[in-house]
């Protein structure tokens, strides 16, 4: 695996990085005032590809750096970030525009590599899409993202061509509702009979968010909004490892209630756990499929990234374990 | 928001629901209308260009404060007016999704995936929850 030298020094942040950064942190024995290192260009994902990028909050702690990424920004999202309230909503709201900028950068699209002259627009229903610039001969990449945060991981996946939605959340994370009550009011009878049946509360639980996330990933893949496709309206069908030799497709599927029998083929899905922490589902539109409908497995790398500071390829280590769906990691 | 006091404009077309007139009234200051089955003069939010609209009461924006700083697990003296952007607060989409069971629970009422969705404020939420309730 592949990793940039140097760990940034993390001195103790006793002070907001916002909205004041030139305080006490001048005196790093890594100089930020330099530029940042430059980001490492990557190769777009072939069409059988997605790319998972990732960052861990926690492990930026510089407020020299998290300015650096603000500089990043136009004044727009700036403010967008400075909405929040407190520190750490900021924090992790800065980080998923600094990864999905600099992330896309690293593509170098049309030989950019600056994360400042990306322009993003959403769609009619509100999904993010980025705004390339309209010159003579050049035709935009069909470069597709997503992203999703949560106060202690931001991640973004990058396709050519599927559409993607992903999703991530810590895998302790509990409802304040109870799961079933929950379940009954918004998923679909299948799923409620599924969480139903795990007897072990702590199990359940898991069983929940992993549903959820899979959920939340395909309705941000199909892009029209969540109205457009209310959470029961489709199921998640998750086989057991012991359907899964019966089954045709990945072992995780969608079905629409509006035509069951059609369990619809045109998406895949992939969960992941990272870190031992963090579930990431990802759906993708297929693009092709072997014969009778099977579908190839998703082609995944994943990097942890600290954008401008560090790189690292973390898929087939332990840190991104495949837990859904049929994936081969690179 | 415009607050009532007593009523020196009458508005004679204007009966028991309000949403029946969306009418421009211009200079405006102070409104009283008979809304059956309640003594109280509803407040009133003026609006861009000037349509009047029945906003929530204050009681209705408080309960659904407290829900909000319930499931954001907020200190009771954050400050969270109608303003406040649920996101802004750190509510992601599974925080939104319980505070709406949570009106609906509080409430005894029934929100559409389709409306749940264009709650964005506190603001929004008591407002929407006060038309169905008058349903």
């Amino acid at each position: 695996h592949r990793r940039l030298p140097a760990v940034i020094p993390t001195p103790p942040v006793s002070a907001s990085p916002f909205p004041n950064p030139k305080s006490q942190y001048c005196c790093l024995s890594r100089n930020f005032s330099a530029a940042l290192t430059p980001l490492l260009p990557v190769q777009l994902p072939s069409r059988m590809e997605t790319h998972l990028w990732y960052v861990v909050p926690d492990e930026v702690k510089s407020a020299p750096l998290l300015s650096k990424y603000m500089e990043l920004l136009p004044q727009s999202e700036r403010d967008h970030v400075l909405g929040f309230r407190g520190d750490q909503l900021q924090k992790s709201a800065l980080l998923a525009r600094t990864l999905v900028r600099t992330t896309i950068a690293r593509y170098q699209v049309d030989g950019h590599l600056d994360p400042r002259s990306l322009r993003f627009k959403r769609n009619i229903h509100g999904k993010p899409e980025v705004e390339w610039e309209t010159k003579d001969g050049f035709c935009p990449p069909p470069l597709q993202f997503n992203i999703s945060h949560t106060s202690s991981l931001v991640a973004c996946g990058v396709t050519m061509n599927s559409l993607i939605g992903i999703d991530v959340e810590e895998k302790r994370r509990r409802t304040k509702n109870n799961i079933l009550a929950f379940a009954k009011r918004y998923f679909t009878a299948h799923e409620v009979e599924h969480l139903n049946a795990i007897p072990d509360s702590e199990l359940q639980q898991q069983e929940f968010i992993k549903l959820w996330t899979l959920k939340e990933a395909y309705v941000k893949a199909l892009g029209k909004g969540f109205s457009s496709s209310p959470f029961n309206t489709f199921t998640i069908r998750v086989n057991t490892a012991a359907q899964e030799s019966f089954c045709a497709s990945s072992g995780i599927a969608v079905e629409t209630l509006d035509s069951p029998q059609n369990l619809t083929n045109n998406w895949q899905f992939a969960l992941l756990e990272l870190m031992g922490s963090h579930y990431v589902a990802i759906c993708l539109e297929r693009q092709e499929t072997g014969g009778a409908g099977k579908a190839f497995p998703i082609k995944l790398t994943a990097r942890k990234t600290i954008p401008s500071v560090e790189d690292e390829l973390v898929s087939g280590t332990n840190a991104v374990v495949t837990i859904g769906g049929s994936v081969t990691q690179f | 928001m415009a607050s009532i006091t007593r009523a020196s404009v009458s508005m004679p077309s204007l009966s028991t629901s309000v949403n029946q007139s969306q009418r421009r009234i211009s200079g405006l200051n102070s409104v009283s209308f008979p809304v059956s089955g309640r003594s109280m003069i509803p407040s009133l939010r003026l609006q861009r260009g000037l349509q009047v609209c029945c906003a929530a009461k204050q009681e209705t924006v408080d309960k659904v404060v407290a829900i909000v700083k319930k499931q954001l697990a907020l200190p009771a003296d954050a400050a969270v007016t109608g303003e406040s952007k649920f996101a802004a607060l750190g509510a992601d989409s599974l925080d939104t999704v319980e505070i709406v069971m949570g009106l609906e629970e509080e409430f005894d009422i029934t929100v559409e995936e389709e409306s749940a969705q264009s709650i964005t404020t506190v603001q929004e939420a008591a407002d929407m929850i006060e038309k169905l309730v008058e349903k």
